[in-house]
């Protein structure tokens, strides 16, 4: 059974470009266009992995890291960030929320794939 | 100090703090052109470059399938370039989605553009407001208390400014990105 992936992103050409690339690896995704709306659709079914961008309207990556890793079900899931932000000290703030990794956009969709296979197998 | 020295460093005070203001705003409005105008040239040279190769890939695949719709066989070569060609799409298809990612980078340094420029109508505004309140019966000390309170509302958006408009989108290429796992 395929593994699923969460896209936490307010861009929908990005959200398309991750769906296409991970999909081609034959992930199923499931796509959110903000923090709040991740958070909503992370409630509704548990997934493999959550893949967040940082800023965002209504909730932001950490800020969706922080209330995923307060719920029972999501203290283990891997959680990854994917975001323009690249400098150390949102990383650190990522990191101590919970992040699990941090890539800076662009991205590679086979970089991306293979970080995920790293991650999640 | 006498009203008229006073005034006199109000005017000073606010003509500079709307100078610095104004400059500020519009020197990270420039900025973020320059910016915009490098990622945009990128993403169009790889999106292009992508494009191109795809088309001359499908043009040989196509002679191919014509060869092989004419009755013919397909050489052994001929086979092994089509894997090859088939590869190359994908990585030709790779780069075409990491250069489709300027959208979402440009729509941020436009949103920071947009800020800073409502930024600086803010002010304009205020200043328009402001010019309402000098009537000719305003003596010196309705004039200085104007003026006072405009430099006050300058230093405080100038305060916001700092705060509100950190820089997200720090890329310069449209290469991919550094990942780190934690």
């Amino acid at each position: 059974m395929a593994k699923t992936i969460l896209a936490v992103d307010d861009s929908g050409s990005l959200r398309q470009m991750v769906a296409f690339s991970l999909k081609a690896a034959g992930y199923q995704v499931i796509e959110a266009v903000d923090g709040q709306d991740g958070l909503d659709k992370a409630k509704k079914q548990t997934v493999d992995l959550v893949l967040t961008d940082q800023n965002m309207p209504r909730m932001d990556g950490i800020s969706l890291i922080k209330a995923l890793r307060g719920m029972t079900s999501y203290q283990r899931v891997p959680i990854l960030m994917l975001t323009t932000e690249s400098g150390d000290d949102m990383k650190a703030q990522g990191k101590a929320a919970g992040a699990n990794g941090w890539l800076v956009k662009p991205f590679d969709p086979q970089r991306l794939t293979e970080v995920v296979k790293k991650v999640i197998g | 100090m006498v009203p008229n020295k006073i005034m006199g460093s109000q005017v000073k005070s606010l003509l500079s703090g709307v100078s610095d203001h104004g400059d500020r705003h519009l020197a990270e409005v420039e900025t973020d052109l320059v910016q915009m105008n490098i990622l945009l040239g990128e993403a169009i040279k790889k999106l292009g470059s992508s494009f191109m190769a795809i088309h001359s890939a499908l043009s040989i695949q196509q002679e191919t399938v014509n060869l092989l719709l004419s009755g013919g066989t397909p050489a052994p070569e001929c086979i092994a370039r089509l894997e090859a060609i088939q590869g190359e799409i994908g990585e030709h298809v790779n780069a075409a989605v990491t250069g489709l990612q300027f959208q979402d980078m440009t729509s941020q340094l436009i949103g920071r553009m947009v800020t800073h420029l409502s930024g600086l109508r803010d002010v304009f505004g205020a200043l328009d407001t402001g010019s309402t309140n000098v009537l000719p019966e305003s003596n010196h000390d309705d004039i200085i208390a104007l003026l006072n309170s405009l430099n006050q509302m300058l230093a405080e958006r100038g305060v916001a400014l700092e705060g509100a408009l950190r820089r997200a989108v720090n890329q310069r290429h449209m290469e991919s990105g550094d990942i780190e796992l934690f």
